[in-house]
C-alpha cells in the first residue's frame, strides 16, 4: 500500500479502490467475460468506507445485490472477487453467486441477496442469537430506499426494537428503487416512522464525505453497545451509473444530470485529483493481479454443478 | 415432548405466534416457556420477518424452530423459504450452513374452510435445497424432528397433519427408523401398492383392513420425505403388485400423484397392469359446509373403492364400501374451534 499519511488519506484510499474496481468493471464489461448483472457502487463508496473503518472483523455485516462497495471495505478479498464476476470455480463462491450475492464470512461479510429487503431481518435475527448466549457483539444491515418500503424492514423495527437487539440499520439513500423516485413511492419518513418504534435515528446529508461518515458511526457504533437497542443511520447518497449495468442512463428521463453533476462537485474522488494520482498506480497494480487471477483460473464443471444443494 | 427434548439442547430457538400461549400448539409447546424464557420466544404476526430472524439467528449458532399453526399462514414466508434459505448453501458455494426447521400444521374438517386447511407439499418438494417432509403418525414426527436437529444442516418443512395431535402412541426412542430422505412399506401386500402421504396413510391403512376382508391385499407406502421419496422403493413395490394407487392430502394436478406417475413412466411403464390411479382434494379451495367438506376430501371409501377398480379391472368391482363417515369423526377427539 502506498504511503499513507492521515485518516483522511486511508480513507481516500479505501474509496478510491472501489471506485477503481468498479471502473475496471465497467471497462472489462464489453468484453462478455462478467456473464452476470452487476449493481455498481460509484458515487456511492463513502458510505461502506465510512462504516467499515469502524468495524472489526467479527462485525457482522448484512448486505444487498448492490454490494462490491461494502464488501471490499469490510476487507473481502479482491482476487476471489473478480474470480467470481469471471464465474470461475476459485470465486468467492465457486462461480454460483455472481455480483449479487457476494458473501465473505471470514471476514464478517454476510450473504448478500438480490430481493431487495431480504436480508435486514437475517442481522436481527444475528443480534438475538448473540443476545440469547449473552454475548457483546454488533450487527449491521445496509439496504437502500427502496428496500423500507417492504414489510420486512417495519416488521425488523419492530422486532429489534421489542427485543433490544444491538442492530444498527443503515439505509443509503440515492433516491431511487431502480428508476423510480422516492416521491412515487414513499408516503412515510424514514426518522418519524422509526420513532414510532422507539428507535433513534440520525440523518447525514453529505453521503461523501467518508470522514466524516466514519466519525457519526464511530458515536452511533458505541451508542448501539451501550444501550444495547437499534439505531437507524440513513445517508443521503447518489447513485451516478444505472440501476444495473455499467452505463449511465440519463436519457431516459427518470433523473436529472443535473442532480448527479451537483453531487460529484462534492465528492472527494472527483476533486482531489492529487491522492487519485498517488494512490492510483499502486491500486490499479492490485486489480490488474486480480484480474489475472480470474482470467487464468478455471471454470467450474459439471462436478460442481449438484454440490451444496442440500 | 419432542419439542422438550429439542429445547434440552442450548441451541434451540422455538419461535413462532403461540408458542408461549396458554394452548401451546396443540400442547406441544406447552410449559416451554417457563422453563426456557430466552428460547422460547412469541413473535409479533410478522410472518416474512420471522422466517428471516430464523435464518439469521441459524447463521449465528442457534437452531430456530419455526411454527405455524397452519400452513397456509406460512406462505407469507415463501420469500425467505424459497429465495434465502433454500438457496443459502448453494448460492454462496458452500459457505454458509443454515440448519433449521419450520413446522406447518394442515387443518382439515370442522369448518376449517379456504384458508386454514391448505397442504402445499407439491409447491415445496419441487424447490431444490428444501428437505420437505410429511409425518404420517405421531411418531414419525417426533423421530423426524430428532433427526433432523442433530443431523441435517439445511432447512426441513414439516408438514404436521393435526388430526395426528389426538392420537396416542408409544415413542421408541432407540428406533430412528425414519430419517428425512426416503419412504417406508407401512404394509406388505401383493395386489396393489398405495403411495400415501401424511394422514393418508392412516386412511389406507384402514382400507387395507376392509379390503382384506375381500380377498384383497395391498401394500401401502408411506412416502414420508416428499422431497427425497425412495424411488427404488416405490418402484420395485409396483413392480411386485403392477398397481399404483396415490392418495394424497392435497390437490392432484403437478402435485405427489403426478411425481409418483414420473417415478413409473420414467423408469418403465409397462410395470403396470392397469393405469395409475389417484386421491386427493378435490379442484376447488375448500369449501366450509360439512356436507360439501365430506365430498371434498377422499377418504377410506374412496380409498377402498378406487384400490378394488384397480384389482378387478373394472370401475364396477362389486366390492361393498364401508359406511361413509368424516375423517374427525373416526379421529374422534378432534372438535373445534381452534
Amino acid at each position: 500500500m502506498s504511503d499513507i499519511n492521515s485518516e483522511y488519506e486511508k480513507l481516500f484510499y479505501e474509496a478510491l479502490r472501489i471506485r477503481l474496481v468498479e471502473e475496471k468493471i465497467i471497462e472489462l464489461y464489453p468484453d462478455d467475460k462478467i456473464q452476470s448483472p452487476v449493481h455498481l457502487s460509484i458515487g456511492q463508496e463513502a458510505v461502506a468506507v465510512g462504516l467499515c473503518s469502524q468495524l472489526k472483523l467479527d462485525d457482522w455485516l448484512f448486505i444487498n445485490y448492490r454490494g462490491h462497495a461494502f464488501y471490499l471495505a469490510k476487507g473481502g478479498p479482491l482476487p476471489e472477487l473478480f474470480a467470481e464476476l469471471y464465474g470461475k470455480r476459485t470465486g468467492l463462491s465457486k462461480g454460483k453467486a455472481g455480483s449479487m450475492h457476494l458473501a465473505a464470512p471470514k471476514h464478517g461479510v454476510m450473504g448478500a441477496s438480490a430481493v431487495v429487503g431480504s436480508t435486514i431481518s437475517h442481522a436481527v435475527g444475528a443480534a438475538l442469537a448473540s443476545k440469547i448466549r449473552g454475548e457483546d457483539r454488533i450487527f449491521i444491515t445496509v439496504f437502500g430506499d427502496g428496500a423500507t418500503e417492504q414489510g420486512t424492514y417495519h416488521e425488523s423495527l419492530n422486532f429489534a426494537s421489542l427485543h433490544n437487539l444491538p442492530v444498527l440499520f443503515l439505509c443509503e439513500n440515492n433516491g431511487l428503487a431502480v428508476h423510480s423516485p422516492l416521491g412515487e413511492r414513499q408516503a412515510f419518513s424514514l426518522a418519524a416512522h422509526a420513532k414510532a418504534y422507539g428507535i433513534e435515528s440520525v440523518l447525514v446529508e453529505d453521503g461523501y464525505d467518508f470522514v466524516k461518515l466514519s466519525a457519526i458511526c464511530e458515536e452511533i457504533l458505541g451508542q448501539i453497545k451501550v444501550k444495547q437497542r437499534p439505531i437507524l443511520l440513513e445517508v443521503k447518497t447518489c447513485r451516478y451509473k444505472e440501476h444495473v449495468g455499467p452505463g449511465e442512463d440519463f436519457e431516459a428521463g427518470y433523473r436529472e444530470l443535473s442532480e448527479v453533476k451537483a453531487w460529484k462537485a462534492k465528492d472527494p474522488l472527483e476533486l482531489d485529483k492529487r491522492l487519485i494520482a498517488k494512490f492510483t498506480p499502486a491500486i490499479s497494480r492490485e486489480i490488474d493481479a486480480a484480474v489475472e487471477f480470474a482470467e487464468s483460473s478455471p471454470f467450474p464443471t459439471i462436478d460442481d454443478l449438484l454440490t451444496d444443494v442440500l | 415432548m419432542a419439542m422438550a427434548e429439542a429445547m434440552e439442547d442450548p441451541r434451540t430457538l422455538l419461535i413462532g405466534q403461540g408458542v408461549t400461549d396458554f394452548k401451546g400448539i396443540w400442547g406441544t409447546t406447552t410449559g416451554l416457556a417457563q422453563k426456557f424464557p430466552k428460547r422460547v420466544i412469541e413473535t409479533p404476526l410478522s410472518e416474512d420477518g420471522v422466517a428471516g430472524i430464523c435464518i439469521g439467528a441459524s447463521l449465528n449458532g442457534m437452531y430456530p424452530i419455526n411454527t405455524h399453526i397452519r400452513a397456509d399462514f406460512g406462505l407469507l414466508i415463501f420469500n425467505q423459504l424459497i429465495n434465502l434459505a433454500a438457496k443459502y448453501r448453494y448460492m454462496f458455494g458452500g459457505l454458509f450452513e443454515i440448519p433449521m426447521l419450520f413446522r406447518m400444521v394442515i387443518g382439515r374438517s370442522w369448518g376449517q374452510g379456504a384458508q386454514h386447511s391448505q397442504s402445499f407439499q407439491s409447491l415445496l418438494g419441487h424447490i431444490p435445497g428444501l428437505v420437505v417432509l410429511m409425518p404420517s403418525n405421531p411418531q414419525s414426527i417426533i423421530q423426524s424432528y430428532r433427526h433432523a436437529r442433530k443431523n441435517h444442516k439445511g432447512p426441513v418443512v414439516m408438514f404436521e397433519h393435526r388430526l395426528m395431535y389426538e392420537l396416542e402412541f408409544e415413542d421408541k426412542p432407540n428406533q430412528d427408523l425414519l430419517n428425512l430422505f426416503g419412504s417406508r412399506i407401512d404394509r406388505e401386500g401383493d395386489h396393489l401398492t398405495i403411495v400415501a402421504t401424511s394422514v393418508m396413510v392412516l386412511e389406507a391403512a384402514r382400507a387395507a383392513d376392509y379390503l382384506s376382508q375381500y380377498g384383497i391385499n395391498a401394500e401401502i407406502i408411506d412416502l414420508h420425505s416428499i422431497s427425497h421419496p425412495d424411488h427404488d422403493l416405490i418402484f420395485n413395490s409396483v413392480k411386485k403388485t403392477g398397481r399404483l394407487l396415490v392418495a394424497d392430502t392435497s390437490w392432484l394436478p403437478y402435485g405427489v400423484a403426478a411425481e409418483m406417475s414420473r417415478v413409473i413412466a420414467e423408469r418403465d411403464p409397462s410395470i403396470l397392469k392397469r393405469p395409475i390411479k389417484s386421491l386427493g382434494m378435490q379442484s376447488a379451495p375448500c369449501p366450509t359446509a360439512k356436507t360439501l367438506e365430506d365430498l371434498y376430501y377422499p377418504d377410506v371409501c374412496d380409498i377402498v373403492s378406487a384400490s378394488a377398480s384397480l384389482v378387478k379391472g373394472r370401475e364396477n368391482h362389486n366390492i361393498p364400501l364401508p359406511p361413509k363417515q368424516a375423517m374427525t369423526d373416526f379421529y374422534k377427539h378432534f372438535k373445534g374451534p381452534f
